[in-house]
């Protein structure tokens, strides 16, 4: 069947890509850009966790360990060896890459509750690794006075400049994952996160797709990594603990299966509930300091509420809003 | 089977939208005045960790700043104007503390943040305070804090580098010389084993064993089995959560009529951990401030009046007293007042700076605070005593032996 | 080392195994029943604690008085959970399931934190602070406690699933629902009951360590980690299984901390996991069985 584009679509795109890149000329506000700029680092994370759970249906509860070791690799990189910024970015996305195929190869005979054991006990590992690899990782105390990420001349030491750069990667990577999910290899993740047999029986080479898709999440872990490390100017372990693994499958899981915006959205929402006082204007400080007090509970009756009255996650919520959506994009 | 490569881009960023489409709103509720407070009020923030892990060290500060506050207000506040200060909970996460500092420094116009608990948060905080201008004094003990020298930052709590060689000098004291380090494997346990490790030649003392545990951890049976193999004098605990109760019952324990002598830190000087201990921890020794026994500071000083003024204040207004972390918030608000009194009349972050770098003498419940251009802390040998655990309380050791 | 010392090693070892057995004894149930995994199993490791010394050092109960009392209000807020949050997720989604007691720890340890503030709590010994020697080594009488509470609890496990009707149900249930709701049997009312049988299990190793420990509002999810893992090495879905993973991961890291490091031990124990894994994907004892996420 062929369609035509939705005029009122990409209207919604259009504007949404402009007032997001506008944010910065808007307002001054260093906070509001901050609270953005760190929206926009989960953002690329929960790009890789919805290909990863939401296309190839595997669930990974260590990726706050690939977010910190991009996150120590460029700052290392860059603070110790006195390399660009760029060169740390690449340094670590090839040290997740290579780390995220390391794991995934043995992992991928795994299922369920034992892969999830797997990649949380590599988490748990790694965290050990940035508490005890001290000339690295500056142990519990962490790297501070990480530079700002710069582009040869160009350097992003505002709030503005850093939350374009890392808004501007979050789209690259989104963009990235789009055209994934489209490709052949997209088709055969959705016929995965089915049915396994089914996609066997279709020729699809089932663990290819699989590493390849890990590998590529576990990158853009390291990505965020690159780009929250050298935002925040400072890191240690405590950044990249568990709880912060399980949250990104909560973000996963609540935006959805077979879905990007899905993920992104719920990432978004989540995010910004520890901020909430930052996006809701007006609020007194009594307020906030009580939204402040509550913030876990909110946090997790949120979490719940998203499970139990929207069941098949904001993705099918936007599969409703927009039906003549098929099951890609 | 092709889609509109439109509405499929549409899905992929319908995200953004929402993000985009409720931005604007926002903005009109958030672009409020900066600037120095009204001219009014002297503004100032404290970033604390009221939740999360560290929610232990952030309660009592907060209460501490409540209470002085309020008698700084009686008092008339800074020259005429009322001190207010704006509480942001930074849960014990880093990124939090960063964007609260920023939001302190932007949109609430503060001369001055307090915080954090946590030496990972004040650390994190650097980046908003050095661009932001603004004086932080931080309430974590970390010796990296002022160690990596801001010209921002200062530092209540006494630092390693004092704690470490006081109670060295008492270990000798004791005639101790085979040493075991067990220390918890965060950033307290690393900072405190490290110093010690770096100051025990001079005091004739050697490390035999050093040990490590998590916090969380339910049982350390193993590590004082380890350690009681290497026959050490004493050990030397680095533990300020609940675990270091665990390890006195633990010690007790296997040690039966010859348990292992223990030594800690300030982080030990909390009710908690006394009344978790129970017997376990009687003859236990530790470094702290005179303000858990005041009489140590002498009866007839300043100290003693400001000390005790503090304790019956925050008794009464929270029904129990203050702990060594509510003393080193008292510490900071001090510090901060006192400049900000000094200071001229529409004084700046910048001034206001100076003027804490200025303090000189200042008696306070954490010592006697004497700030300089390089030294951000200020805290001396004499700001410290020791003290044992008798009857299920500490008092002050009149000779260590 | 002399033999004295590795039994000391052997001794820690299965006093934190058995802590983690009772944890992991719990997930089990809870796996049993729904298939998924309840993150906030931890949580009710802390709850056990705290509502126990809330109800002897609050109220002024007894301590076995109170020790009952903390263990029944958690298996109450368990079941009270699972109906709340659990049960209205029709469909049974594994990962729904997850993601709901994720949000449910998050609620439980914050709840904790507001009702009792934010420091540690103590409760005095069972019985006795004392200890008894076993050719040299020692341990205190409240791991006496805690070992004996845990055989209890395997046996009471062992005799509500093979001797009562309720407990075959349990075990239909885990079989295949749809049969067990033909012969009668309400799938909803057995997840239910799983997870107040979880809670208390739970709460009962909470209760039994916290006179050795302490406890916090922030105790549940450092213990909830261990006892999955333990839950996981043994294999899922078998209740002696999960007891045998919780004495092999204490074992592993007692005698990681005695012959390798401590700094390392639960990077060592977590490896041996993965390692364990990796040539066994069903756990140590863990049959092969379907399994879907």
């Amino acid at each position: 069947m062929v369609k035509r584009p939705d005029i009122r679509l990409i209207a919604i795109v259009a504007i949404a890509l402009v007032a997001v890149f506008a944010l910065p000329m808007l307002t001054s506000e260093r906070y509001l850009l901050r609270v953005f700029t760190f929206v926009g680092v989960n953002v690329i994370i929960i790009t890789g966790m919805a290909l990863l759970f939401g296309y190839a249906g595997q669930v990974s509860l260590g990726h706050a360990a690939f977010y910190g070791i991009g996150a120590y690799a460029s700052a290392f990189a860059v603070l110790t060896l006195g390399w660009p910024w760029v060169a740390g970015v690449a340094l670590a996305l090839v040290l997740t890459a290579v780390g995220g195929l390391l794991l995934a190869l043995p992992s991928l005979r795994l299922k369920g509750h034992y892969l999830a054991m797997a990649t949380l006990g590599f988490g748990e590992i790694m965290k050990v690794v940035f508490v005890e690899a001290r000339p690295v990782t500056g142990g519990p105390d962490g790297l501070s006075g990480i530079p700002y990420p710069t582009l040869g001349p160009l350097e992003f030491d505002t709030a503005g400049t850093a939350y374009w750069l890392v808004w501007g990667v979050a789209a690259v990577a989104l963009l990235l994952a789009y055209n994934v999910v489209r490709s052949r290899a997209g088709r055969a993740m959705r016929a995965l996160h089915g049915s396994e047999l089914g996609a066997t029986a279709c020729g699809i080479d089932i663990t290819g797709v699989k590493v390849r898709v890990f590998v590529i999440s576990a990158a853009l872990a390291g990505l965020a990594g690159a780009l929250y490390a050298h935002v925040v100017g400072f890191v240690s372990p405590s950044t990249f603990s568990l709880h912060v693994s399980v949250l990104l499958v909560a973000m996963a899981v609540l935006g959805g299966t077979g879905s990007l915006a899905g993920p992104v959205i719920a990432t978004v929402i989540l995010t910004l509930i520890p901020y909430s006082d930052a996006v809701i204007p007006g609020l007194s400080r009594t307020a906030l300091e009580t939204i402040q007090e509550w913030q876990e509970d909110i946090y997790g009756l949120t979490i719940i509420a998203v499970m139990l009255f929207v069941p098949g996650g904001i993705g099918s919520l936007i599969r409703r809003i927009f039906p003549e959506r098929g099951d890609a994009g | 089977m092709s889609r509109s490569i439109g509405a499929r881009l549409a899905r992929v960023f319908v995200s953004t939208c929402i993000v985009a489409l409720t931005v604007p709103v926002f903005l009109v509720g958030c672009d409020g005045e900066t600037g120095y407070g009204d001219g009014e009020t002297v503004r100032i923030g404290a970033v604390l960790s009221l939740s999360g892990s560290l929610a232990g060290l952030g309660e009592p500060a907060r209460r501490a700043i409540e209470v002085e506050v309020d008698r700084i207000n009686a008092d008339g506040g800074v020259n005429g104007r009322m001190v207010e200060v704006l509480y942001e909970d930074d849960a014990s996460d880093e990124a939090r503390s960063v964007a609260a500092a920023s939001r302190l420094i932007d949109q609430e116009g503060v001369v001055a943040i307090i915080g954090g608990s946590g030496t990972g948060q004040s650390m994190a905080m650097r980046q908003e305070i050095e661009p932001g201008a603004v004086p932080q004094v931080a309430l974590a003990g970390g010796s990296i804090v002022t160690d990596q020298f801001s010209p921002w930052v200062f530092q209540t709590p006494w630092p390693n580098r004092v704690v470490v060689p006081f109670t060295l000098e008492n270990l000798q004291a004791a005639g101790i010389e085979r040493l075991a380090i067990i220390a918890e494997s965060g950033g307290y346990g690393k900072d405190g084993s490290d110093v010690t490790k770096d100051f025990v030649d001079e005091f004739g003392i050697e490390i035999v064993a050093e040990e490590q545990f998590n916090r969380g951890d339910t049982d350390m049976t193993p590590q004082l089995t380890k350690v009681r193999a290497e026959a050490p004098d004493a050990v030397l605990m680095w533990a300020a959560g609940a675990e270091a109760a665990t390890i006195l019952k633990n010690n007790a324990a296997i040690g039966g009529a010859a348990p292992l002598r223990f030594f800690g830190a300030p982080g030990n000087a909390r009710l908690e951990f006394v009344e978790g201990a129970g017997d376990a921890a009687e003859g236990f020794m530790f470094a702290a401030g005179h303000i858990l026994v005041p009489e140590t500071y002498g009866v007839d000083t300043e100290a003693y009046e400001v000390a005790t003024s503090f304790i019956d204040r925050y008794t009464e207004r929270w029904g129990a007293g203050p702990d060594i972390f509510a003393g080193h918030a008292y510490d900071a608000i001090h510090i901060i007042v006192e400049a900000a009194r000094r200071s001229p009349a529409d004084f700046t972050p910048g001034d206001l700076r100076d003027e804490i770098e200025a303090t000189s003498g200042l008696v306070s419940v954490g010592g006697t605070f004497t700030f300089s251009p390089t030294d951000h802390n200020g805290m001396t040998a004499d700001d410290l005593t020791m003290y044992v655990i008798e009857n299920g309380a500490w008092a002050p050791v009149e000779e260590v032996r | 080392m002399g033999a004295v010392e590795l039994l000391q090693f052997a001794l820690a070892g299965l006093k934190n195994g058995a802590i983690y057995a009772l944890v992991a004894l719990g997930f089990t149930l809870v796996y049993a029943a729904t298939g998924a995994i309840n993150f906030a199993q931890g949580e009710f490791y802390m709850l056990g604690g705290m509502l126990s010394v809330w109800a002897y050092a609050g109220l002024g109960l007894p301590l076995p008085l109170a020790g009952l009392v903390g263990v029944a209000m958690t298996a109450l807020v368990g079941g009270v959970f699972e109906l709340l949050a659990v049960r209205p997720r029709k469909d049974g989604d594994l990962l729904a399931i997850i993601i709901i007691t994720v949000g449910g720890s998050m609620v439980l340890s914050s709840a904790a934190r507001h009702l009792f503030g934010p420091l540690e709590k103590a409760l005095p010994a069972f019985t006795s602070t004392g200890t008894v020697s076993i050719f040299g080594a020692v341990l205190e009488i409240q791991s006496l406690w805690i070992l004996g509470l845990t055989t209890l609890a395997v046996v009471a496990l062992w005799y509500l699933y093979n001797r009562t009707s309720l407990g075959r149900a349990m075990r239909a249930c885990a079989v295949n629902r749809d049969a067990a709701r033909l012969v009668g049997i309400d799938p909803r009312r057995i997840v239910t009951v799983s997870f107040m049988l979880a809670a208390a299990l739970g709460a009962l190793a909470g209760l039994a360590v916290t006179p050795l420990t302490q406890t916090a509002f922030d105790v549940g999810p450092s213990v909830g980690i261990k006892g999955f893992a333990a839950a996981i090495l043994g294999g899922l879905g078998n209740p002696i299984a999960a007891v045998a993973g919780g004495i092999v991961l204490g074992m592993l890291e007692s005698m990681s901390i005695a012959f390798i490091s401590s700094t390392y031990k639960d990077a060592i124990a977590l490896v041996v996991l993965l390692g364990v894994l990796f040539w066994r994907p069903q756990g140590i004892f863990g049959a092969s069985r379907r399994e879907k996420v």
